[in-house]
């Protein structure tokens, strides 16, 4: 599958870092849809086709990883990264595939994006 | 009449006819008969023998017989040897015969008559034999006389010696009275000499008192010749009075007539002395006596005295009488026996006694001193007290027992006092605490087995030195400030630094008090060592999550914002609206960033590149790191030493341990920039008291050290050794990931001849189980830092 035919739901509750990481995302060539909180994501996965779900952990309302159990429960082969600025995991961190840090920078993100959508058969190229 | 006493008769004459003649009248006579021809002839024989009558013829050729008659007077022998002449009767001759006044001289003439001649021969031979026996008898007599005289004057050197080396003063006077000898210890005494000494003339050395007594009583036995005996006083030279018994008896000879007196004098004065002395001592020892029996009875001991061997009379005094509960002055020997059950009973150690091993009874029946010996009484009232009892023979002059002296004292109180200190002392050695006693000067009296097990000093070994000297005590506000506590209030409480006999810090709790009198400290130390590092080590935890949760709260406010920027700048970068000088500025900008998003990525930011840990070979991660390190080593010249004794197969993620190994390499090759050697150890260990196995690397270096002081630091955050250039985050993060994985990690560094080797240890439990929990939670050993490092140079 293209790059350009996977469609990755980037949820945040700060609009400036949700911005920018759905600009380079598009930029790596990814389809991006926005969502400001886990509520939003979840009704956003209802209507939009999506590949898999990137999410902030520390949000008000629902965190990632309780964003990512709901996704789980509904759709089990939905991939999840949960992505975080703070230095602690969360002890249901193992509900995402792939648990990592801001502060690794795009090519990071990139790399666990493929690595991950590779784990579930979904090739980038 | 035998052959013995016949006399020698010598027949002179020049005709042997007339000498046969002679011979045949004369042999009757049973005599000797001696035959001469000549007048030199018989001279001859009368020089040879004794010769008794001579019978000769006047005429004779040569020398006549008047001529040989002259010549015999002339000779002293034969001056009186009788000589019968044989003659005619001429007028001359006879005239001459009879000249021979003196001697024995007779004559005969011719024609001889041989009766005549025969009895003329007979008679001088008779008066020869009588001569012959009166000379025998006189010298026989001389001699006696020679001998007796010489007996008689060695028997009066005999008395004068004897009387002489007498210890007494002897005299003898004549039957009047007067005394013609003194013996020498008469003038050795009185110190005058015989001529000075009158006849009795004694009262010049009489004592005045006595003399008139002394001299009357002497003067009466004179008189009636009786013997006398007196006791007096005697002046002696050196002017000293001394008491003597004198003595005279009177001494008469063989008719009862009184001859002499005989008088000796003794001196008693050492006598009269000694018997004055017995006289007073005897008082002496009388007053003594009372003195001991009164000491005795008013004596706080028990004294019992047995009187004989076989024990049938004991006296008590008061204080035994008291102790065993009977009535002063009672026989108590049959209350010894244990066949009474009067009064009291006695036992030795619980066993009740038997009398033959009842230390007096024993001691009086052998005379044998008994040792001390421990008695339990029961007394009639039930109650139960302990004497100790010790027994002396008393002995007769043959050195035979004829008793004993027994002493005992009641230690009922000494020994409940015993029982109640060996309680306490007991109590003392079951204290954990140290409980010490020291004298003003520090010297240790008192060591409890607290004390031997905190400070690891035996009480044998440190009794009697001094506290400083053994546990070099640290007083946290000086000495003197501890001693003037304790001389105003008496205490001290404080915690002290000290040191264990193996040189051990440990600090203990202390309590000191002035022992009542003031002449010792009373210390009890109790070791809070464990205690506090315990403390220290949970406000090291607790500071440690704080600083957690505050570098949680950064990273949030951080972390978000930096990933905007990192995002913006990876837009920024290609983007075709910059020319060539914004492209570089926003490179520039990406860059720097970078070190920013790496600082907070070290400290802040952590991500796990899978959910579940997977099989890592940490010897195949070393030698990715390696790979990486390569340029670097072979630029500064180290010397790689790799040793992997096994593949060191964990569970674990792999991204994470890279982290650690790539930093605890990355610092050991900092740390040589002028060359050294690299050692890479990996090989499998378990660790004392646990089961699972463990994976260990060790990684060390040559390079610059770690001194102490650094090294107590060097796992807490924001700490560096390399000023600008590090995080100071790098072993602080390593150490909380090895803890994560229930690992240790711990450092040495020593310096060996002017070499630092230090020495990083990793040891993580080998987790070869798929899907083993790994821990969340550091273990509590939050800081573990091996010991022995000596430093930088």
């Amino acid at each position: 599958m293209d790059a350009n035919n996977i469609t990755i739901l980037c949820v945040d509750d700060e609009e400036i870092p949700r911005t920018l990481r759905k600009l380079i995302l598009q930029k790596q060539g990814y389809r991006v849809v926005a969502a400001a909180s886990g509520a939003e994501a979840l009704g956003v996965l209802d209507g939009v086709d999506i590949n898999l779900v990137l999410s902030d952990q520390m949000m008000p309302g629902m965190t990632g990883t309780e964003l990512t159990k709901f996704v789980k429960a509904m759709r089990p082969t939905m991939p999840v990264i949960l992505i975080s600025g703070v230095n602690e995991i969360p002890a249901d961190a193992g509900y995402a595939d792939r648990f990592i840090s801001k502060v690794g920078g795009p090519e990071l993100l990139f790399k666990t994006v493929a690595e991950v959508l590779a784990e579930y058969g979904i090739s980038t190229t | 009449m035998n052959d013995g006493d016949q006399a020698n008769i010598l027949m002179v004459d020049d005709q042997p006819g007339k000498l046969m003649s002679y011979e045949v009248i004369l042999k009757e006579l049973n005599e000797n008969l001696i035959q001469a021809r000549s007048a030199r002839e018989a001279l001859d024989q009368l020089l040879h023998k004794d010769i008794a009558v001579v019978l000769m013829d006047v005429s004779m050729p040569e020398i006549d017989g008047f001529e040989l008659a002259d010549m015999m007077r002339q000779h002293p022998r034969f001056q009186k040897t009788a000589i019968i002449f044989i003659s005619a009767v001429h007028l001359t001759d006879l005239d001459r015969i009879r000249g021979y006044k003196s001697g024995a001289v007779d004559y005969i003439s011719v024609p001889v008559i041989p009766e005549l001649l025969r009895a003329k021969v007979s008679v001088f031979a008779e008066l020869h034999r009588k001569n012959r026996q009166l000379e025998r008898l006189n010298r026989e007599l001389e001699e006696r006389v020679q001998e007796r005289t010489e007996q008689l004057h060695e028997s009066e050197l005999q008395f004068r010696t004897l009387a002489n080396s007498i210890p007494q003063l002897a005299w003898m006077a004549d039957a009047q009275g007067s005394i013609f000898w003194y013996n020498q210890r008469w003038y050795d005494f009185i110190g005058t000499s015989s001529g000075e000494m009158p006849m009795w003339g004694w009262r010049n050395v009489q004592h005045p008192d006595y003399a008139d007594r002394v001299i009357e009583r002497l003067e009466s036995a004179r008189r009636a010749e009786e013997a006398w005996e007196d006791t007096f006083p005697l002046l002696s030279k050196e002017g000293e009075f001394r008491w003597f018994l004198a003595r005279a008896v009177p001494i008469r000879d063989s008719q009862e007539n009184l001859v002499r007196w005989f008088g000796t004098g003794t001196d008693i004065s050492g006598q009269i002395a000694a018997e004055e002395q017995i006289r007073n001592l005897n008082g002496q020892l009388q007053e003594r006596v009372a003195e001991l029996e009164a000491i005795m009875q008013v004596l706080p001991v028990g004294v019992a005295v047995s009187q004989d061997p076989e024990s049938t009379v004991v006296t008590a005094n008061m204080a035994l009488s008291d102790l065993l509960g009977v009535s002063p002055g009672e026989n108590i020997a049959t209350r010894i026996d244990p066949a009474s059950t009067d009064a009291f009973a006695m036992y030795n150690e619980g066993r009740r006694l038997e009398s033959a091993d009842h230390p007096l009874l024993k001691c009086a029946r052998t005379g044998q001193q008994s040792a001390t010996f421990e008695l339990e009484i029961k007394r009639p009232n039930g109650e139960l007290i302990y004497l100790q009892s010790s027994a002396s023979p008393l002995l007769n002059q043959d050195g035979n027992a004829r008793g004993a002296v027994g002493a005992f004292i009641n230690v009922t109180d000494r020994k409940r006092l015993e029982d109640l200190l060996r309680e306490r002392a007991d109590l003392l050695e079951l204290a954990t605490e140290a409980i010490i006693v020291r004298d003003m000067n520090g010297v240790l009296l008192f060591w409890n087995s607290g004390a031997e097990a905190l400070y690891g000093w035996p009480r044998e070994e440190i009794l009697g030195k001094s506290i400083h000297q053994v546990l070099h005590t640290r007083f946290p506000k000086g000495f003197t400030e501890v001693e003037n506590a304790l001389a105003q209030t008496g205490k001290w409480n404080g915690n002290l630094t000290q040191f264990t006999r193996d040189g051990q810090e440990v600090t203990v709790a202390c309590r000191k008090a002035l022992k009542a009198g003031g002449n010792a400290i009373l210390e009890i130390n109790r070791d809070i060592t464990a205690q506090l590092k315990a403390e220290d080590a949970l406000r090291k935890t607790e500071r440690l999550a704080a600083m957690g949760r505050v570098a949680g709260i950064i990273a949030h406010e951080i972390n978000n914002p930096l990933e905007a920027i990192t995002s913006a700048f990876y837009l920024l970068r290609d983007h075709p609206s910059l020319d060539e000088e914004a492209r570089y500025f926003a490179k520039l900008g990406e860059e720097e960033l970078l070190r920013v998003a790496h600082i907070t990525r070290q400290t802040l930011g952590f991500y796990r590149e899978s959910k579940h840990p997977v099989e890592v070979s940490l010897s195949a991660l070393l030698d990715e790191i390696l790979e990486l390190q390569t340029r670097r080593m072979e630029f500064d010249n180290i010397t790689l030493n790799k040793l992997y004794r096994s593949r060191g197969t964990i569970w674990g993620f792999p991204v994470e341990l890279k982290q650690v190994f790539l930093n605890l390499i990355g610092n050991a090759v900092q740390a040589m920039p002028d060359g050294g050697t690299l050692r890479l150890h990996v090989f499998e260990c378990s660790r004392h008291g646990h089961r699972r196995p463990e994976v260990c690397i060790s990684i060390c270096d040559t390079g610059t050290g770690i001194d102490p002081e650094q090294g107590k630091h060097l796992f807490e955050p924001f700490f560096t050794t390399k000023s600008t250039k590090g995080t100071g985050l790098g072993l602080w993060i390593s150490k909380g990931i090895v803890q994560k994985y229930g690992g240790t990690i711990r450092f040495r560094s020593t310096s060996v001849t002017g070499r630092n080797i230090t020495c990083f240890q990793v040891r993580l439990p080998d987790t070869n189980v798929q899907g083993a929990e790994v821990h969340e939670v550091a273990p509590p050993d939050a800081v573990e830092v091996a010991g022995g490092s000596n430093g930088r140079q």
